[in-house]
C-alpha cells in the first residue's frame, strides 16, 4: 500500500499538468471539442488524488493532515475540488488554466515533501485534529481562490480598459463575476479559517490545559487571520473600490502562503511547540 | 465504387457575382418560389428543383440525370419570369455541376460561402428553401439526402470548430463587451445620449439582449421623450445628464454634438459618487461626444466606433481562420453523401439489381441449356430478358414513387438490398 501510495505522490503532479495542458489548449481555442471533455477529465483526476489521500490514510493508519506533504496535498485537492464545481455551474472553462495551475504548484510542494514518519505529538494525533486541519485547509483554499479571482480580476479589467481583447479576455469571465467571487471567497475564507483556528486552540486547551501555544506557526496564521479580518471590515465599511479589493486579496494571500511556508520549513513539523 | 458523377446541378447569382442592387431584382419571394418550382418540375422533366434565395445569393438546384442539358432552357424561363436579363448573363451567373455542385451546397448551409463568412442565418434559409420544395414534391431522394447530410455536416461543424463564433457585428460587439463587465445585463441600467436614429437602433440591440431599464438624455426633452416612450423608459433635459450617469451602468452616446457632451471633469465627479462601480460608455459618434480621457477614470470603460469595429475585425479573421478545418469536416460528409449515392441512387440500384438478375439468369440457362435447340435458347434469352427489365423497371418505379418520403425511400432500397442479396460498396 506504501509504494502504491508513494507511486501515486509522485505521479500526481503529472497529472495536474496533464489537465492544466488540456485547459492551455481549450484557451488558446485550438480544438473546439475539448470543451466537451473537461468534466470526465475533472472527476478522473479527482477520484486518482482521492485515492492517493485514502492510500496514505490505509498506510498510516492516520488521518493524513498533520505532514507537509498531506496539508499541501489537501489544499490542491479542495481547489481541484472547488473550481470543478464553479466549472459545472457556471459553464466557464476560462479560469481553469489559472486555478489548476495554483493546485498544481500545491500539488508539486506537497510530493516534494512526502513523509512516512507518523506525528507524535498528542496534539496532532488527537482525532478531533483532523478536522482543525480540514476545515482550516478548506479556508486556505477559500483565500487562495479568491486571490486567483482577484488575479484575474486585475487582468481582465486591464484587458477591457487596454482594449487588449485577445484570447484572454476572451477566456477570462466578467470583471464583476470576478470581483463578486473573490470577494466572497474571502469571506468564506475567513470564517472557515476562523473556526480552524479556534477548533484548534479548544484543542489545544483540552490536550495541553493552555489554549495559547508558543507554536511559530500558530502565531502567524493568527495574525495573519487578525489582518485578513480587520482588512474585509474595513472593506465592507469603506467601500473598497474592485481593484483595491483584489490587491488585498493577493496581498493577504501571498504573506499567508510565505509565512506559512517559511513556518514549516523553520520548523521541524507542521506545527511545533515548545 | 465511389463515382464522381452525381445527377446535380446549381446555377445562381450571389454577392460573389454580382452587386446588391441585381441581386435584389434577381431575389425570389415565396410565392415565385412556388411558381418557379411548380414550373420548371412540370415544363422540364426534372427529378427535383430547390431553391435558396436571400438578400446575397439566388440559386437553384436542378436533380436529373443530364443536368446540362435543362440548366440553360431554366435560366431563359428565370428571365422571362422575372422579366430581366441577369439569368442569361454569364458574368453574373455561375453554373456548378455534380460533386462540386454538392460541395457548394455544403459550403453555403455552414455559412462558408457567405458574405460574412460563418453567418449561422443561412442556414434556415436553406433549410426553409428546402421544406417549400419537399412541399411541392419538388425533392427526390438525391435533394432529400444532400439536404440531409448537409444538415448533418452543419451540426458537427458549429459544436467543432469557432467558424460561427464571436460577434461580427457592432451592435453586438457593444453587448458583447458589456457582458464582460457585468456578466448578467437584465437588472442593468442603459443610459441613451441623444435620440436619433444610431442611439435608438444601438438602445434597440440592448434591449433585445435582457436589458430593461433605459433612460435617455436629450437636447430636445421631447424627442427624448418619444424614445423612451417605446422602450417604457425614463426621460431627462440635458441638464440632468450627470444625475442620469450617476446611475447608468451602460452608456451609449451618439449625439450630433461639435463639443464633447461627456468630459473628464464631469466623469471624475460622477465616478466617485459611484464609488467607481464600473459604467461601460460606448461613443457612437462622429465627432466624438465622450472625451477620450476619461479612460484614465478608475471603472470607466470607453470605447468608441473604431473600437468595435476592431472588435469585428477581430472576430472575422478568427472565422476565417477557421475556414480549412470546417471544409475538412463538409469534405467527410461529402464523401459519405458520395458513398450514399454510389449505393442507394435509383441508377445505381437500377444497374447492380440487373446485374443480379442477369447473372441468376445466365446460371439458369448455362444449366438447362442442353435441354433446349439454339432457336429455343434465343428465345428464352430474349423472354427472360425482358422479363427482367421489366422487374426492375417496376422496382425504379416506386423507388421513384417514394424518392419524396426519405424514410420510405430507404426502406424499399434495403428491401431490393435484402430481397436480391445485393453487394454495398
Amino acid at each position: 500500500m506504501k509504494l502504491f501510495s508513494q507511486i501515486l505522490s509522485y505521479a500526481l503532479p503529472l497529472l495536474y499538468l496533464g489537465v492544466i495542458y488540456f485547459y492551455y489548449l481549450i484557451f488558446t481555442g485550438k480544438d473546439k471539442r475539448l470543451l466537451n471533455k473537461t468534466t470526465g477529465l475533472l472527476i478522473g483526476l479527482l477520484f486518482i488524488h482521492a485515492v492517493e489521500i485514502i492510500s496514505r490514510l490505509v498506510a498510516l493508519n492516520a488521518i493524513p493532515l498533520s505532514t507537509t506533504h498531506d496539508a499541501f496535498s489537501f489544499l490542491a485537492f479542495s481547489i481541484l475540488f472547488v473550481y470543478m464545481i464553479l466549472e459545472l455551474s457556471l459553464k466557464n472553462k476560462g479560469s481553469g488554466l489559472f486555478i489548476l495551475s495554483f493546485a498544481f504548484i500545491f500539488e508539486l510542494v506537497s510530493s516534494f515533501n512526502v513523509s512516512w514518519t507518523l506525528e507524535t505529538n498528542p496534539l496532532l494525533k488527537d482525532p478531533s485534529f483532523a478536522i482543525h486541519a480540514s476545515v482550516s485547509i478548506m479556508g486556505y483554499t477559500a483565500l487562495a481562490l479568491s486571490a486567483l479571482y482577484a488575479l484575474m480580476y486585475i487582468l481582465q479589467n486591464r484587458n477591457i480598459k487596454k482594449r487588449n481583447l485577445g484570447k484572454l479576455f476572451m477566456q477570462l469571465p466578467a470583471i464583476s463575476y470576478l470581483e463578486k467571487m473573490s470577494a466572497r471567497s474571502v469571506f468564506i475564507g475567513i470564517i472557515l479559517l476562523g473556526i480552524g483556528i479556534l477548533q484548534g486552540h479548544l484543542e489545544a486547551y483540552d490536550v495541553m490545559g493552555s489554549f495559547w501555544q508558543n507554536d511559530i506557526k500558530v502565531i502567524v496564521i493568527d495574525t495573519i487571520w487578525i489582518i485578513y479580518l480587520i482588512g474585509y471590515s474595513a472593506s465592507r465599511l469603506m467601500r473598497w473600490r474592485g481593484i483595491y479589493m483584489a490587491y488585498f486579496s493577493i496581498f493577504g494571500f501571498l504573506v499567508l502562503i510565505l509565512g506559512g511556508s517559511m513556518v514549516i520549513y523553520v520548523s521541524e513539523s507542521f506545527h511545533s511547540f515548545y | 465504387m465511389t463515382i464522381n458523377h452525381i445527377p446535380l446541378g446549381v446555377f445562381g447569382i450571389s454577392h460573389r457575382t454580382a452587386p446588391v442592387e441585381i441581386r435584389d431584382l434577381v431575389a425570389l419571394n415565396e410565392q415565385e418560389q412556388k411558381t418557379a418550382i411548380t414550373s420548371i418540375l412540370k415544363s422540364f422533366g426534372v427529378e427535383g428543383v430547390m431553391i435558396i434565395s436571400t438578400c446575397n445569393r439566388t440559386e437553384v438546384f436542378i436533380s436529373k440525370e443530364d443536368p446540362k442539358s435543362v440548366i440553360p432552357p431554366i435560366r431563359k424561363w428565370f428571365n422571362d419570369f422575372k422579366k430581366s436579363s441577369y439569368f442569361l448573363d454569364d458574368h453574373l451567373i455561375y453554373e456548378i455541376y455534380g460533386i462540386e455542385a454538392a460541395r457548394h451546397y455544403f459550403r453555403v448551409i455552414n455559412g462558408m460561402d457567405s458574405l460574412i463568412v460563418g453567418e449561422t442565418q443561412i442556414a434556415g434559409q436553406v433549410r426553409d428553401g428546402y421544406e417549400l420544395a419537399h412541399e411541392l414534391e419538388g425533392t427526390d431522394s438525391l435533394l432529400n439526402k444532400l439536404f440531409n447530410f448537409a444538415m448533418q455536416a452543419k451540426k458537427r461543424v458549429r459544436n467543432e470548430t469557432f467558424l460561427c463564433d464571436g460577434t461580427v457585428s457592432i451592435s453586438f460587439a457593444g453587448v458583447e463587451l458589456a457582458r464582460k463587465i457585468f456578466s448578467d445585463l437584465r437588472e442593468k441600467e442603459i443610459l441613451v445620449i441623444g435620440a436619433g436614429k444610431t442611439a435608438d437602433l444601438a438602445a434597440f440591440h440592448f434591449m433585445e439582449n435582457e436589458m430593461k431599464n433605459i433612460h435617455v438624455v436629450n437636447r430636445t426633452y421631447q424627442k427624448a421623450r418619444d424614445l423612451a416612450d417605446m422602450y417604457h423608459g425614463q426621460a431627462y433635459e440635458l441638464k440632468d445628464l450627470p444625475v442620469a450617469l450617476k446611475n447608468a451602468d451602460v452608456v451609449i452616446s451618439a449625439t450630433s454634438s461639435e463639443t464633447f457632451v461627456v468630459t473628464p471633469g464631469m466623469m471624475e465627479n460622477i465616478a466617485k459618487a459611484r464609488n467607481h462601480r464600473p459604467i461601460f460608455l460606448i461613443d457612437l459618434a462622429i465627432p466624438r461626444d465622450i472625451d477620450p480621457r476619461i479612460q484614465e477614470i478608475d471603472g470607466v470603460f470607453l470605447y468608441n466606433l473604431d473600437d468595435l469595429n476592431e472588435i469585428v475585425e477581430m472576430n472575422l479573421k478568427k472565422r476565417e481562420k477557421e475556414l480549412p478545418k470546417s471544409q475538412k469536416i463538409v469534405d467527410e460528409y461529402l464523401l459519405e453523401f458520395q458513398k450514399w449515392y454510389a449505393n442507394n441512387s435509383m441508377a445505381s440500384i437500377a444497374g447492380r439489381l440487373k446485374k443480379q438478375l442477369d447473372t441468376l439468369r445466365m446460371n439458369e440457362i448455362a444449366r438447362l441449356k442442353n435441354h433446349f435447340s439454339n432457336e429455343g435458347l434465343n428465345d428464352i434469352n430474349l423472354l427472360t430478358e425482358s422479363i427482367i427489365n421489366k422487374v426492375v423497371r417496376q422496382h425504379m418505379k416506386t423507388l421513384k414513387k417514394n424518392s419524396g418520403d426519405p424514410e420510405r425511400y430507404q426502406q424499399h432500397v434495403d428491401l431490393i438490398y435484402s430481397l436480391f442479396e445485393l453487394e454495398k460498396d
